[in-house]
């Protein structure tokens, strides 16, 4: 088992280094740059200054002397500086990563319970109107776009119901102790990771479902109603416990889609992660933040999915004597 | 020594300047202000990468940094420059030094004294090498000749008009000397938290999501600022803005914060009002621009045909929704010192297009005139409809045309840095000054490989370059007026590049917001005097 947790997380560092190069080579491929878009903001016409700028922000170097130095700082543990925020990459993301965590958490959150609840639901009441319903429910929100659900949801829990805020991720300038804070930005949660949620939860519900039926037909089930169990411990007990291994593969597959998503979500609800700062850093050809994120949001994705891996170790056997 | 005369009239408004000046500003205001109140404010664009970005870094932190740092002054909407932390400004009779007397009794946000010294150090360290550029080329000296006073020397006479707009303008903050002297300006910290002498002063910072302003209690002013606490927060989405208007989470929006067709809607309550003054400062244009470097584009008659061709009311009214409207010349309407309509004007008409073009040596050979590229600049949602409109209105004429709508970093780099394009659609936004921000567009001095939203098509005029030149030192304003008009109607008449629309920039506010929108910046002033009629 510790070997196998080890394995893991070396494979950690060759994904980090790809992810590095990979994107490093995509954004410079990509036509403008940082340079470009800095300097047109900053509407500089004069010779000099823009040969100075392009000197202070190292793109007078060739392509791949950047890159050897940012592996080497990124070895160091630097993420380097990001001249168009004015402060090292890291700070940057330190401050915004815990929004996009929450976010995602509480989304996953959200996606997990409402999924397999529905999935559960659907199964056992299989071939009824509550399946149907599901079934419906669940094509509706795979189909609908995020920002679009996002802004409905908006429109109405906010905008006319007025039981929600309309964004951002707590009360401006309330400081009421710990307790209150944590409840205020739940407050906030609610719409952005339920907007977030569902698109998730609609494929675990048709996941769940179809998982739950394959286990339903199988002979221990048969055996455990035979031996007079009641249809919930049934149920809960052996049909859902067998159903749920592909619904952790899920999970860890689509923990770097969440991430995705959330640059969406964020948008629309202005809650302040780094979804946001990533799309920006994109649009600006910020390389030194673009990497940046890519980098934690990759190691936090690997750790993720490691996590996952050694949930299922636990969940199956079977594995374990593979 | 200098020998200043007594000439402290304004060019513009010469009795109301002066009793302004000696009275300090003269906030408008329309009822007895009320104190106190927070205010939720946005803009209809993004976060900005720093609080304050030195070399200017766009809109965003200009709108962050002004509410803490300012300028010596301040353009009124009626064109009058009030003094801010100066108190006048007197030129010597050659206009080529400038005596600035400063207000006293100002302290910095973190209790030094504001002096002479920091107005030397902003004008040589600051202005002149990073925010000003090419405006202050001829800037030799500053000096503290007391410390609340201060000579500016220049090479060459200096209009005071055109010095007075750059002191008031987005490249004139005052920064404390005590803080920048003998750092880096441009990557000092102190930028995203900067220390001004302004009405508030920064609280808080959350990167994302808002930035939050507390009053100065300290202000040099002491009756103002009216408001308690500022916080500008950010939406990325314009539909979310008009939400945060709906559910009563948002009090003021500037520049374009929702999306057109909601502005209607949002206003016919009552609730909420929409006001386009404010902007005659920053005017911003939807422009054309044909690559010189093409051959069929040499031809002044082919530009002509191509601006002929264009419908620019069908794009102000069915784009813009009505808000926007065809441009006359080079020069917005809204600039009321320097517009003419005794300009070139192309008003849309396909077959005269046509007819020029077959003139020209183009003729629809095999159902096409010629071929050509034309980019439009995807910054702004509007260019790509522009860009599919002009592409519809060109093969009317039978032009066989190539659309592309980049993203913001292609568009800069293909339209000025590689001039990849031969027809581009573009955007500039214009001050009062011409020079340089509109001039540059067109002189030779404007060609500057990857400068931005200046002269990206090549051309090149001496005659035009003369102008300009004549322009930048002609100290009697009449006649500085009678040269920039000259240079409209050459610029309208050759037109490399030409505005297609004046665009109308809209603040959205809650009724009970008052005082906004009282100057040709509005989005870049302190809004010290803004209050809540709560």
């Amino acid at each position: 088992m510790r070997r196998i947790v080890l394995r893991r997380l070396l494979q950690i560092i060759p994904l980090v280094f790809a992810v590095i190069v990979l994107n490093f080579v995509l954004i410079h491929l990509a036509p403008g740059s940082l340079f470009d878009v800095m300097t047109s903001e900053q509407q500089i016409t004069d010779p000099a200054m823009l040969d100075q700028l392009r000197h202070t922000y190292g793109v007078d170097q060739p392509t791949w002397v950047q890159l050897v130095k940012y592996i080497w700082s990124v070895m160091r543990l630097d993420l380097g500086f990001s001249y168009r925020q004015n402060a090292p990459v890291l700070d940057v993301i330190m401050q915004q990563l815990p929004a996009t965590v929450i976010l995602m958490l509480a989304a996953t959150a959200i996606a997990l319970l409402v999924g397999v609840t529905a999935g559960v639901m659907a199964s056992v009441r299989v071939n009824t109107i509550w399946d149907n319903l599901i079934s419906l429910g669940a094509v509706f929100f795979f189909a609908a776009p995020s920002f679009w659900l996002g802004i409905m949801m908006t429109v109405l829990f906010a905008v006319k119901l007025g039981w929600f805020p309309v964004g951002g991720m707590r009360t401006i300038g309330t400081d009421n102790g710990a307790f209150a804070d944590a409840l205020d930005v739940m407050y906030h949660l609610a719409l952005p990771a339920t907007a977030l949620g569902l698109f998730y939860a609609a494929t675990y519900a048709r996941v769940m479902r179809a998982s739950m039926l394959e286990v339903f037909r199988l002979d221990f089930v048969r055996t455990a109603r035979a031996k007079g169990l009641s249809p919930a411990r049934v149920v809960l007990a052996h049909v859902m416990r067998n159903a749920l291994l592909p619904i952790v593969t899920l999970l860890g597959l689509q923990l770097g889609t969440v991430l995705g998503g959330s640059v969406v979500i964020e948008a629309v609800f202005s809650w302040p992660g780094i979804g946001s700062l990533l799309f920006d850093s994109v649009m600006s050809r910020n390389f030194p933040m673009v990497l940046g994120v890519l980098v934690l949001g990759s190691l936090l994705v690997a750790v993720a999915n490691a996590t996952v891996d050694i949930l299922y170790l636990r969940l199956d056997p079977r594995i374990r004597l593979r | 020594m200098n020998r200043f005369s007594r000439r402290d009239i304004l060019i513009s408004g010469a009795g109301a300047a002066l009793a302004s000046r000696l009275a300090g500003p003269a906030f408008a205001s329309t009822a007895t202000p009320k104190r106190g109140g927070t205010m939720i404010a946005s803009w209809g664009g993004f976060e900005p990468q720093s609080l304050f970005v030195p070399p200017g870094g766009g809109s965003s932190p200009y709108f962050t940094s002004t509410k803490v740092l300012e300028r010596l002054f301040r353009l009124t909407a009626e064109l009058k420059f009030e003094p801010v932390l100066a108190l006048e400004l007197k030129p010597a009779e050659d206009f080529r030094s400038y005596i600035v007397k400063l207000r006293d009794g100002v302290t910095w946000h973190d209790g030094q004294p504001f002096t002479a010294d920091d107005v030397v150090f902003s004008a040589m360290e600051y202005w002149k090498p990073i925010s000003g550029g090419v405006s202050l080329n001829a800037l030799e000296s500053a000096e503290a000749a007391d410390p609340h006073a201060v000579v500016l020397r220049f090479k060459a006479p200096v209009p005071e008009f055109f010095l007075k707009s750059v002191l008031a303008g987005k490249s004139g903050l005052v920064i404390p000397r005590h803080i920048y002297a003998g750092s880096n300006i441009i990557t000092n910290q102190v930028n995203n938290m900067p220390v001004g002498t302004g009405p508030f002063k920064v609280k808080e910072w959350v990167r994302g999501s808002h930035v939050e302003y507390l009053r100065n209690d300290k202000y040099w002013n002491p009756e103002l600022p009216y408001l308690d606490r500022l916080v500008i927060r950010w939406w990325r989405d314009p539909a979310s803005r008009s939400a945060a208007f709906e559910a009563g989470q948002l009090d003021i929006g500037t520049f374009n914060p929702i999306p057109m067709p909601d502005i209607p809607r949002l206003t016919s309550g009552g609730k909420f009002v929409a006001e386009t003054k404010g902007y005659s400062n920053s005017a911003w244009v939807t422009t054309i621009e044909f690559n010189q470097r093409r051959e069929i584009f040499k031809k002044m008659e082919v530009r002509q045909a191509l601006m002929s061709a264009i419908d620019r009311q069908f794009i102000a009214d069915t784009i813009f929704f009505g808000r926007a409207h065809p441009s006359v010349g080079a020069i917005p309407s809204s600039n009321a010192i320097f517009f003419t309509r005794d300009v070139q004007d192309y008003p849309f008409d396909a077959n005269k297009a046509a007819k020029m073009l077959d003139a020209a040596g183009y003729p629809a050979k095999g159902g096409s005139r010629f071929n050509l590229s034309l980019v439009s600049a995807g910054w702004f949602e509007e260019n790509i409809k522009i860009g599919q409109y002009v592409k519809q209105a060109f093969e009317d004429i039978d032009i066989t045309v190539d659309l592309t709508v980049p993203d913001r970093a292609t568009s800069l780099k293909r339209i000025y840095s590689d001039y990849d394009y031969d027809v581009a659609i573009s955007n500039n936004s214009g001050s009062i000054e011409l020079i340089p921000g509109t001039t540059q567009c067109y002189t030779t001095d404007g060609i500057v490989k990857g400068a931005a939203f200046r002269n990206a098509t090549g051309y090149s005029n001496p005659k035009l370059d003369e102008i300009v030149a004549r322009m930048t030192v002609e100290t009697d304003e009449p006649r500085r007026v009678a040269l920039a008009r000259d240079f409209d109607r050459l610029a309208s008449i050759e037109a490399p590049l030409l505005p297609m629309v004046d665009l109308e920039a809209v603040t959205i506010a809650r009724a009970d917001v008052r005082n906004h929108s009282m100057t040709a910046d509005f989005m870049g002033e302190s809004w010290a005097e803004i209050w809540l009629d709560r």
